[in-house]
């Protein structure tokens, strides 16, 4: 009887030890009042620009709150646009809500800028192109000038890719880089771009990481080293890149890092922004939220979050041409004389 | 073909590199196993993942020296020792709201030595000893942005005990075993909360600490069976094992159950083997 009583007491303290939960563990909740507390803890927490822009994020609490204890419980949808309505106060291109039936993302950054960009336009000097990785690219000018497109720093590309492109515009007298309209992606596919226009390893800019919980934690600046071994062919004739508005996040760090490119220009207007690396957590119901969370700054210890302004300010006003790659056209032709 | 029979030869064969000595016997346990766990890994989502796990591992046991004397008077004690290999897959961990997956690999790999005692014509055994664990685990949650993976290495030097019981059947012999490794001390590697995943494996360095039972346990236990049939012995048994540690900003938490099937034999290194 004592063994059967022994076995027994040893068969439920395993079950209770497979069976326990840990006590860090945020608890599933479709509650709208747990999830607005815990997506504001996460931004009061964890997001790097708070102080930076001068939000009062007290205050969001204290009103989204309030309107969250209003909610009905398990309207989904109703819960979503309210999260999204308070991470819309931050202003950021980098904050999105993701959930199964909507992502939530925020325009203010470039809504009130000139588009800079007009497909059709550009579909008149990008043309009998040809595609090296992700990267689009022809001759124009009457040959004298090489054009590179790049869409997104989310498509990849090789160092083959661009020594391709470099051996094609090898009697060019010099380079467009046209990175309008290019959302960011990949910070190493900004350094692999870059790489070919440095002749040494050098710092082009610094980040800095948030470690701690408080608005102002923060480590001390960690410099951000380009390696110019990432690409064995150099290009030491004029280079040009033009952005736009909407030229962001990796794309904002690698203009950043071209101004300080030998025989570089920046063409355009002034770029997107998005100069803080984003990282994501996840809310009680499940849902996702993305926010910016390692601040960048440019070679200068400037923090470039909100955009890089071009060398040559040039806003888009013609039907007939592409203004931008014109003006970037007359640049080379001047550098060359 | 020809390469996963090397592979699987090799396998086989690691207890018998790793400790040949001559005119010595091992005792191998090749097993697979399978069950369900929970995970918690607040680097990359404050919520809890649980699923089902399969994992492959290999033990040995073997006295650090062949006694005759021992034999079947039992009574006496000697010291032997233990050493096991592990991997274990996580596969389509989910969290309590359904919205996203975890996977996952564990490598584990340990050494212990242990003293052990007979009774009873050798039929009860107990044994107490030190083990040396070290774990590799890494996770990814590929919904994350820039933290899609995450790691952790712990190297624990453990108590291990354990006790087993011998009947025999009509035709067959049984074995009871029960066996519980906790950790005392050792030393983690995790990442820093606000790192990014590529910066870990940049050479970004995260944080490196001692540990012991204020900030890292550790319980590994199984119960099996051992049926010793005439042209075959097998292993039939459960496994548990939880882990929970943390920082100030992090909190990993592994609690798994495993059922476990393994196949035993023995073997012995003659004098003048080769290997």
């Amino acid at each position: 009887m004592k063994l059967r009583n022994t076995i027994l007491y040893c068969l439920i303290a395993c079950s209770l030890f497979t069976g326990c939960r840990s006590r860090e563990e945020m608890a599933f909740s479709m509650d709208p009042v747990k999830n607005i507390e815990a997506l504001w803890q996460i931004i009061d927490t964890k997001y790097c620009y708070v102080e930076e822009k001068g939000i009062n994020w007290q205050a969001i609490h204290d009103e989204y709150i309030t309107k969250a204890a209003l909610l009905k419980k398990n309207n989904q949808v109703a819960l979503f646009d309210l999260c999204a309505s308070m991470l819309d106060s931050l202003r950021d291109g980098h904050v999105n809500l993701y959930s199964a039936f909507d992502l939530s993302y925020n325009t203010a950054w470039y809504d009130t800028f000139p588009a800079n960009y007009d497909a059709k336009l550009q579909a008149l000097y990008l043309h009998d192109y040809r595609i090296a990785g992700s990267l689009y690219y022809c001759a124009i000018d009457s040959g004298h000038i090489g054009y590179l497109y790049y869409s997104s720093f989310s498509n990849s590309f090789g160092a083959a890719n661009l020594a391709w492109v470099f051996k094609a515009f090898a009697d060019c007298k010099g380079l467009i880089i046209d990175v309008r309209n290019n959302g960011g992606g990949s910070i190493e596919n900004a350094y692999l771009l870059a790489a070919p226009f440095f002749t040494e390893n050098q710092t082009i800019g610094y980040w800095q990481h948030k470690t701690g919980t408080g608005h102002t934690d923060f480590s001390t600046l960690e410099p951000m080293t380009l390696d110019a071994s990432l690409s064995l062919y150099k290009w030491d004739k004029p280079v040009v890149v033009l952005c736009n508005r909407r030229s962001y996040s990796a794309t904002n760090l690698f203009v950043s890092m071209m101004r300080y490119a030998d025989h570089s220009t920046i063409v355009g207007g002034i770029s997107g922004g998005g100069g803080g690396m984003p990282m994501s957590y996840e809310l009680p119901c499940g849902w996702m939220v993305r926010f910016s969370s390692v601040r960048m700054y440019d070679k200068t210890k400037r923090d470039i979050e909100a955009g890089i302004a071009p060398d040559i300010l040039v806003t888009m006003q013609s039907n007939d041409k592409d203004d931008i790659i014109e003006k970037a056209i007359k640049v080379i032709h001047n550098k060359n004389q | 073909m020809k390469k996963l029979r090397f592979i699987v030869f090799l396998f086989l064969s690691l207890p018998t590199l790793l400790t040949a000595q001559e005119g010595v016997e091992y005792d191998n346990i090749l097993k697979l196993k399978v069950g369900t766990g929970y995970q918690l890994d607040t680097y990359l989502s404050p919520m809890g993942y649980s699923g089902w796990q399969y994992g492959i591992g290999n033990e040995w046991w073997q006295p650090f020296r062949q006694d005759s004397k021992l034999g079947k008077e039992g009574k006496l004690a000697h010291w032997a020792h233990v050493g096991r290999v592990e991997v274990v897959g996580y596969h389509r961990y989910i969290n309590r709201a359904y919205s996203n997956l975890l996977t996952g690999v564990q490598l584990a790999a340990g050494w212990g030595a242990f003293y052990e005692w007979r009774w009873f014509d050798d039929r009860l055994r107990v044994f107490v000893g030190p083990y040396l664990d070290v774990s590799f685990c890494v996770r990814e949650l590929a919904r994350n942005v820039n933290k899609i993976v995450s790691f952790d290495v712990a190297t624990d030097a453990m108590a291990m005990g354990g006790i087993s019981w011998s009947f025999y059947g009509k035709k067959t012999s049984y074995r009871l075993n029960y066996l519980i490794r906790t950790n005392l001390v050792g030393f983690d590697y995790l990442p820093e909360y606000w790192e990014s995943y590529y910066e870990i494996w940049k050479g970004v360095p995260g944080q490196a600490r001692c540990s012991g039972h204020w900030n890292h346990n550790t319980v590994k236990h199984e119960l099996t069976m051992d049926m010793q049939f005439p042209h075959s012995s097998w292993r039939l048994g459960a496994e548990h094992e939880f882990v929970n540690y943390g920082t100030d900003n992090l909190h990993f938490v592994r609690n798994q159950f495993s059922i476990l099937l393994a196949c035993r034999w023995k073997y012995r290194i003659h004098a003048n083997a080769r290997l």
